[in-house]
C-alpha cells in the first residue's frame, strides 16, 4: 500500500495532472478549441450514426475481406461488414462508456474526496487507505477478473472500470479540501453556526467544482483507453460495436497480419487515439484556464 | 526507524491481506452457484450424488467462514490449486512459476528504458522550461498518452514481423528452441517489439512525473544560491536538482504501477508472449478461474514487493527520512 504521508509527516503530492507551466492564453484558447471541435464531431456521430454512415455496420453488405473502394471507403471485415459504418457507429459505445464511467468515478470521488478531507481522524483514514488500496491493485488483471465472472457486457465494464477510476479524484479533491478547510471563510461559516453538512454540499463543494469538472474530463479519455482495452481482450460486450471490438475481431480473424491492417487497424486506432487526445486537450484547457484565473 | 518500518510492515500486510480476500470472495459473491463455474456447461449432465461429490471436494459444502480458513491454510502452504485447462494436473503455482519469468524479463527491461529516457528527457525540459523544445516534448509525450499501447503493438507485427520480416511475429523464443549463445540471441529478438511497445507506453509517465518534480526543484532557493555562487549549470541540474527530484518521482512513479504494470497483460495478449497477462488471457478463453486468480495474486504480490524494495531505497536517496523516524 501506498502511505498517505511521507515518513516525516508531509502529504504525498499525487502527481497525476500535466504541470505544464505554459502560461501563454493564445496557446490554451487554441488547444481548448481544436479538442473542442473534435469532439463536437464525435458527438455528432455519436448521436446521429445512422444518418452519416452509409450502411448499416450490423448487416452483412458484401463479401468478406474486400479491399477499399468506391462502394465501401475502408472495405469489408470478415464476416462482410462495411468497416467504415463500423467506425462510425462504434463511436457511441466507446466516447458514452468513457464519458458515463468518468461522471461516475468523478461524483463518487468528490463525494468521498469531501467528506474525508473536511471529517478527518479515522474517516479520513479508513477511506484513503480504501484508495490507497485501488491505486495499489493491479488495474487489467482485476478487471478481467471481475469481468470473467461476471460476463461480457457493456454495463459490466462500465461498472468494474468506475470501481476503479473513483480513487484519483478522490485523492485530489481531498487535497483540494484540505487546504480549504483551513480557509477563514469556512471558519466564518462554522462560527455562524452552518452544520457539516452545509459546509460541505455548499462551500466546498463550490470550492472543488472546478476541478472536478476537469477530472471529468481527463477520466473520460483515460476510461476510454481503458475500455478499448477491455473490449480488445474481448471483456466488452460481444455484440455490440466500439472500436476496441473491432480491433478484438481483426486480431481474432488474423487480419491484421495481411495488409489490411491498413484500412482496417489503422483508422480504428487513430479514431480512439483522437478522441482521447481531444479530451485531453480540453481537460489541459480547462485546467490552465481556471489556474489562470485563480492567480 | 524501526517504528516507522514497522507501520509500513502492517500497511504492505492489511493490503495483501485485502487482495487475498478479493480473491476468496469474487466466485462466491457472484450471483449463481460456483460448482456451475467450476463445472460449466457439463455441470447438469453431471447428476445429483457426482455434484454433492464435487461440491465436497472443493470444500463447497462448509460453512464460508471455514472454507475462507482453508483457503488461507492452503495459500499458506503454497496451494492455489489446480490449473483446468492442464487436464494433466498441472498446479496453478506450476503454471504462474513457468510464465513469470516472462513477463518479468519484458517489465523489467521496458521499466528501466522508460525511467531512464523519460527522466533524462523530463530534466531537460524542464531546464529550458516554456521553449520550444519544451513544448515540443509535451506535446510529444501528450500525443503518445493517447495512443492505445496494444494498437501500436498491432500496427509494429504487421511492419516488422510480416512485410520486413526482421522480427518474429510473436512468441517468446524460437521452437525447437535454439542453444547456448543463438538462444539469448532468439529470446532477445523475440523481446524486442513488446519492450519497444511497453516502453512507448510507459514513457510519457516517467516525463511528466520527473518534469513536474524538477520544475517544483528549480524554483527552491538552494538552486538560486548555487546558481548564484556561479555553479556551473549542468552541475546544478545533476547533483542539487535531480537528486531531490528523485524521491517524489520514484514515490509517484510506484504510485501508477498498479496501471502500468496491469497494461503488460494485453501486450502480451498481441504478441502471444508466455508471460503471466497472455497466461490471463489464454485462461479467460478457458474459464480457468484458479489460474485467473492465481495471476491476480501474483501481480498484486509483484506490485507490493516493488513498493516494499521502494520504501527501503527511501533513506539511501534522502537522509532526511532516516533522521525524521528514529
Amino acid at each position: 500500500m501506498t502511505a498517505l504521508t511521507q515518513a516525516d509527516g508531509t502529504p504525498r503530492i499525487v502527481l497525476t495532472t500535466l504541470n505544464a507551466g505554459f502560461s501563454s492564453r493564445r496557446l490554451i484558447r487554441i488547444t481548448g478549441w481544436v479538442g473542442g471541435c473534435v469532439l463536437t464531431m464525435l458527438l455528432a456521430l455519436a448521436f446521429f450514426p445512422n444518418l452519416i454512415a452509409p450502411y448499416d455496420s450490423t448487416k452483412r453488405v458484401a463479401l468478406p475481406l474486400q479491399k477499399p473502394g468506391k462502394e465501401f471507403l475502408l472495405g469489408t471485415n470478415d464476416i462482410g461488414q462495411d468497416l467504415m459504418s463500423e467506425l462510425i457507429t462504434g463511436t457511441r459505445a466507446s466516447l458514452f462508456t468513457g464519458l458515463i464511467v468518468s461522471f461516475i468515478s468523478v461524483v463518487i470521488g468528490t463525494v468521498v474526496g469531501i467528506v474525508s478531507g473536511y471529517a478527518g481522524g479515522w474517516v479520513d483514514s479508513l477511506l484513503m487507505s480504501l484508495t490507497d488500496l485501488i491505486l495499489v491493485l493491479p488495474f487489467i488483471p482485476l478487471v478481467i477478473l471481475i469481468s470473467v465472472y461476471l460476463g461480457p457486457s457493456q454495463r459490466n465494464v462500465i461498472l468494474v472500470l468506475a470501481i476503479f477510476f473513483w480513487a484519483a479524484p478522490a485523492r485530489l479533491v481531498r487535497s483540494r479540501v484540505l487546504s480549504l478547510r483551513t480557509e477563514t471563510y469556512i471558519e466564518a461559516a462554522r462560527a455562524l453556526g452552518a452544520n457539516s453538512f452545509h459546509i460541505m454540499t455548499n462551500h466546498l463543494w463550490s470550492g472543488v467544482k472546478s476541478l472536478a469538472l476537469v477530472q471529468i474530463v481527463l477520466i473520460a479519455s483515460a476510461s476510454i483507453l481503458a475500455e478499448s482495452s477491455l473490449s480488445f481482450l474481448g471483456l466488452g460486450d460481444p455484440s455490440g460495436k466500439s472500436w476496441g471490438t473491432m480491433l478484438y475481431f481483426a486480431r481474432a480473424s488474423g487480419a491484421f497480419m495481411s495488409a489490411a491492417w491498413k484500412w482496417w487497424v489503422l483508422p480504428t486506432g487513430l479514431m480512439i487515439t483522437l478522441t482521447v487526445l481531444s479530451l485531453g486537450l480540453i481537460g489541459y484547457s480547462l485546467e490552465q484556464r481556471i489556474a489562470n484565473s485563480v492567480s | 526507524m524501526t517504528k516507522n518500518l514497522a507501520r509500513r510492515a502492517i500497511e504492505f500486510g492489511i493490503t495483501f491481506f485485502l487482495a487475498i480476500s478479493i480473491n476468496f470472495l469474487l466466485p462466491r459473491l457472484v450471483p449463481g452457484d460456483p460448482l456451475a463455474l467450476i463445472a460449466g456447461n457439463a455441470a447438469p449432465q453431471l447428476g445429483r450424488a457426482r455434484i454433492d461429490a464435487l461440491r465436497a471436494q472443493y470444500g463447497l459444502d462448509k460453512p464460508l467462514g471455514e472454507q475462507y480458513l482453508i483457503y488461507l491454510g492452503n495459500l499458506a502452504r503454497g496451494d492455489l490449486g489446480q490449473s483446468y485447462r492442464y487436464s494433466g494436473g498441472k498446479s496453478v503455482v506450476e503454471v504462474l512459476g513457468e510464465n513469470f519469468r516472462w513477463t518479468l524479463l519484458i517489465v523489467g527491461l521496458s521499466l528501466t528504458s522508460s525511467l531512464l529516457i523519460g527522466s533524462a528527457l523530463g530534466i531537460w525540459s524542464a531546464t529550458k522550461r516554456g521553449s520550444s523544445l519544451d513544448l515540443g516534448l509535451l506535446s510529444g509525450f501528450y500525443f503518445l498518452r493517447a495512443i492505445p499501447p496494444f494498437w501500436l503493438a498491432m500496427l509494429l507485427i504487421p511492419v516488422f514481423a510480416i512485410q520486413l520480416g526482421w522480427l518474429p511475429a510473436g512468441d517468446s523464443y524460437s521452437i525447437p528452441r535454439l542453444e547456448g549463445w543463438e538462444n539469448v540471441k532468439d529470446v532477445a529478438r523475440h523481446a524486442l517489439l513488446p519492450v519497444v511497445v511497453l516502453t512507448l507506453a510507459y514513457l510519457p509517465t516517467a516525463f511528466v512525473i520527473m518534469r513536474a518534480a524538477m520544475f517544483g526543484i528549480m524554483e527552491t532557493d538552494y538552486i538560486r544560491t548555487a546558481r548564484a555562487k556561479g555553479v556551473p549549470n549542468i552541475w546544478v541540474v545533476l547533483k542539487h536538482a535531480f537528486r531531490n527530484a528523485l524521491l517524489p518521482v520514484l514515490t509517484a512513479f510506484m504510485l501508477d504501477l498498479g496501471q502500468l504494470l496491469g497494461g503488460v497483460t494485453v501486450i502480451e495478449a498481441v504478441f502471444n508472449y508466455r508471460g503471466i497477462g497472455n497466461m490471463m488471457f489464454e485462461a479467460v478463453k478457458s474459464r480457468d478461474y484458479p489460474l485467473l486468480q492465481g495471476g491476480f495474486l501474483l501481480f498484486t504480490i509483484t506490485i507490493l514487493i516493488l513498493n516494499i524494495i521502494t520504501e527501503l531505497l527511501y533513506p539511501l536517496l534522502d537522509p532526511r527520512v532516516q533522521r525524521a523516524t528514529i
